[in-house]
């Protein structure tokens, strides 16, 4: 087993030097032949990828212990579905898997129906197996997976306990395939530089994959902050750690290129600009890997430290200098052709305000995070940049961002008149400042929430009308019932209402965010058995302190009785887990959820006469976070679906006699 | 009578006595705003990653005694900013949540929003030279302008329904 594990590393390693070379020399003597040889050895990759992951499961599933990996992180009574999962858990089982999906891009790419016969493939292959190389090469001598121990240890050191949840199954998972699929965008672009045809085939196979991989990434940071809010105890979702802000960077650049590209479509402009944006997207994400593996910033998330940082810090290095150079040799072609703006009020000028908000704010996350490093080089002092920062920073920025997205879709094409600002934005304005001025009577007094949940409004409202004039347009011509004529409407348009319904999603996220942020109340309180404790509307009696065995590990937990204004709504369980093999105990928060707020409950501490202190959180309007974040996703596929309408990739109209 | 008023006053002693115990008995509340705005400032190293606000007593030594002290200061009247004096003086700028805005941190709390303001005045002379590029030799119509997204949806309806009727 440990030769055949170690065989597909080396093997494969072997293979994707030689598909990256043979594929090379067929772009640059055009023979067919050599490629086709380089797509057969991109399989062979792909065999190889998947049964290095295979090996590792199997070994951890089975708990082999002589493997320094699966000693490092499983027990023997660890749950098979964690100890499967225990491969992103460590550097090396978590490179396996980037590794695996990079592979698996690239045969989707390399032997893609719509792409078949396009010369722009072999230069997208050879720049993924680029990117496999170097990772076969971390995986092969640096970060090795396979390693075995000297001496067979007994038992190993087990999970962490905090890894220990669904939302850590396919937290990793997600973000991994949204990381990875960046990579994707960026050798498109760099073929489609290469081969000196930036049209339109070039931006619609870009912005799906773009999507594709925003997608997974949201959904990578959703599931994280899901998982931080059920399992960390401290009722939060999102700590501007440097590790989550190492995700949210790309994804906030990919948002700003899925919205200038359509400038690009529109009016041929701003070309420099997008690709830059996809670059700046890829490096991100080598940046976050090297933030997350080099241990130069204090992070929970962070890996052991290890020296694997400074080999994507050198990747990235010569990935960007390669594709800056790739950039500056097409300057005058991306150039060309630039179209002009007809007002200073349009959409495209809308657009360009959003990106340099998502921009901005893009580069306030990475200021922030790099700023630690920028103040110990200039003065010595480590200083921390932590939530208030970032906090502070962020939030006019992104509400900003926020009124764009409300305001957006009522602006016209080309020029806004002054007739049709008006039509569009009277009612929605007066109704937003109706809704704000309620807000304030209702007790709502806070400027920022006033102001954000007007925001909020006002987007609310500009969408409904796009798809209330949408509909109205269409039955006007084709008389269908209304449900028809939105379902057509729709359909006919995925992007533009599956960016809507994204939008929409948003505004929910941002109402969870300004809730939660501004109206939580928390209280700490020890109590005796039989006792209650009030917060708010709730009443919580605590009824019983016991304590269960479950596998190695010790549960200490807490019934208690839940009254909203003294009604019973049910119970809850908060629970304190010692671990067998884990120094550190977790906290399993006792949680009621409703559309209006959460009750979050943490056990922290008890006396053998049954005193108990609780944490007492009331978390309001998550549920909307949640809500908006599964509409993020439903946006989204909505968008890339194959429809039957409109989503007919336009024709590759560069260079034919190349090889494909 | 002197008894009956020396009896009253030692039963308002011990009244006033079991208040003033009560008072000390009394529980802190560790997830007040108060200790919040006073504790979140100061970053617990004990390498949870979280604030001593948020760092679980039961799980972390370190934040114990230092929740502790900062009570006992509150309790001496003082405020947040006094506390979060005392602690840079003896700590330095590490142990904040967030840089000082002052001194060359300032730049942390700056930068951002510079970078922004520099970028949106390039976007706008950008924006105002390819306005006038097109300058006015397209008229556009006012009716042109007018003709938003939504008649171009009539439009497209238009050629379906016509696609139907033929194809």
């Amino acid at each position: 087993m440990y030769l055949f594990a170690n065989a597909t590393i080396y093997v494969g390693l072997a293979l994707a030097i030689y598909s990256l070379l043979i594929i090379t020399l067929g772009i640059s003597t055009k023979n067919q032949k050599l490629i086709n040889s380089g797509k057969g050895g991109v399989i062979g990759i792909m065999v190889c990828a998947s049964m290095a992951m295979l090996s590792l499961f199997y070994l951890l599933a089975t708990s082999q212990f002589q493997y320094e990996y699966v000693t490092d992180y499983t027990s023997s009574e660890l749950p098979v579905i964690y100890k499967l999962t225990a491969l992103w858990a460590g550097n090396s089982g978590s490179l396996l898997l980037w590794t695996f999906f990079l592979v698996l891009y690239t045969v989707m790419i390399a032997f893609s129906r719509k792409m078949r016969g396009n010369p722009m493939v072999p230069y997208i292959s050879a720049i993924l197996l680029g990117n496999i190389v170097f990772f076969f090469l971390i995986l092969g001598f640096v970060a090795k997976p396979f390693v075995l121990l000297d001496q067979v240890p007994i038992e190993g050191h087990g999970l962490n306990p905090m890894l220990q949840n669904p939302g850590m199954i396919i937290h990793p998972v997600t973000l991994y395939l949204g990381y990875v699929g960046l990579a994707i965008p960026f050798a498109f672009a760099m073929a489609a530089l290469l081969l000196k045809n930036v049209d339109d085939f070039w931006i619609k196979m870009t912005r799906r994959w773009t999507i594709i991989a925003w997608l997974f990434l949201s959904l990578g940071n959703i599931f994280g902050g899901q998982w931080a809010y059920v399992e960390l105890g401290w009722g939060g979702y999102w700590a501007w750690d440097p590790v989550e802000n190492a995700s949210f960077m790309p994804w906030l650049t990919a948002t700003a290129f899925l919205h200038s590209v359509m400038i690009q479509e529109r009016k041929n402009m701003l070309k420099i600009w997008n690709i830059s944006l996809i670059i700046t997207s890829y490096a991100l994400t080598l940046f976050g890997t090297f933030l997350v593996r080099s241990g130069v910033l204090t992070s929970v998330h962070a890996f052991a430290n290890s020296n694997l940082g400074l080999y994507f810090l050198i990747f990235m290095g010569v990935m960007v200098i390669g594709a800056l150079y790739v950039l500056m040799s097409r300057y005058n072609l991306l150039k060309r052709s630039a179209g002009e703006f007809n007002s200073y009020i349009s959409k495209e000028s809308s657009f360009l305000i959003n990106n340099l908000l998502l921009v901005g704010a893009a580069f306030g996350v990475f200021w922030g995070t790099v700023f630690p490093l920028v103040s110990e080089a200039v003065r010595g002092t480590k200083v921390t940049v932590g939530m208030p920062f970032f906090n502070t920073v962020q939030a006019p920025i992104l509400l900003s961002m926020m009124f764009v997205m409300a305001v957006c879709p009522l602006l016209a094409w080309q020029r806004s008149s002054l007739k049709n600002l008006k039509k569009n934005f009277f009612i929605p304005a007066i109704l937003a400042v109706a809704a704000m001025a309620l807000m304030v009577v209702l007790g709502i007094q806070k400027a920022w929430a006033v102001i954000g949940f007007g925001v909020i409004v006002l987007l609310f409202i500009t969408h409904f009308l796009e798809f209330y004039r949408g509909v109205k347009a269409r039955r006007k011509m084709t008389n269908e019932k209304v449900y028809l004529s939105l379902y057509r409407l729709m359909t006919k348009n995925r992007r533009r209402y599956g960016g809507y319904i994204v939008h929409i999603g948003i505004a929910f996220i941002a109402m969870g965010i300004i809730g939660s942020q501004n109206y939580d109340v928390q209280t700490m309180k020890t109590v005796n058995l039989g006792d209650s404790i009030e917060l708010k509307d709730y009443r919580i009696n605590y009824e019983r302190l016991d304590q269960k065995r479950e596998g190695i590990n010790d549960i200490v937990y807490a019934e208690m009785t839940v009254f909203k204004n003294g009604k019973r709504i049910g119970t809850i369980q908060p629970e304190k887990v010692f671990y067998g093999n884990w120094d550190q105990p977790s906290s399993e928060v006792g949680l009621i959820t409703t559309l209006k707020e959460d009750l979050y409950v943490v056990l922290s501490d008890w006396e053998d006469d049954g005193k108990a202190t609780f944490i007492v959180k009331i978390n309001p309007m998550i549920t909307w976070l949640w809500i908006g974040s599964f509409m993020i996703v439903i946006g989204s596929l909505f968008a890339v679906w194959n429809g039957k309408y409109q989503n007919i990739t336009p024709r590759y109209t560069g260079v034919r006699k190349e090889v494909s | 009578m002197k008894s009956k008023i020396f009896i009253g006053l030692l039963l308002i002693a011990f009244v006033f006595q079991a208040s003033f115990f009560q008072v000390q008995a009394k529980e802190f509340d560790y997830k007040s705003k108060e200790f919040e705005a006073a504790a979140s400032q100061f970053m617990c190293t004990c390498g949870c990653g979280q604030d001593h606000f948020e760092c679980d007593p039961k799980t972390c030594n370190l934040t114990i005694g230092f929740k502790e002290d900062i009570v006992e200061m509150m309790n001496k009247g003082w405020d947040k900013d006094k506390i979060r004096e005392y602690y840079v003086n003896i700590y330095g700028e590490e142990i904040l949540t967030a840089p000082e805005k002052s001194g060359f941190s300032l730049v942390a709390w700056i930068m951002p929003f510079a970078a922004l303001g520099i970028a949106g005045v390039a976007i706008f002379f950008i924006v105002r030279k390819w306005v006038k590029k097109k300058g006015t030799d397209e008229q556009t119509s006012d009716n042109e302008i007018d003709k938003d997204e939504v008649e171009e949806e009539i439009l497209s309806s238009m050629i379906e329904e016509e696609r139907k009727k033929y194809l």
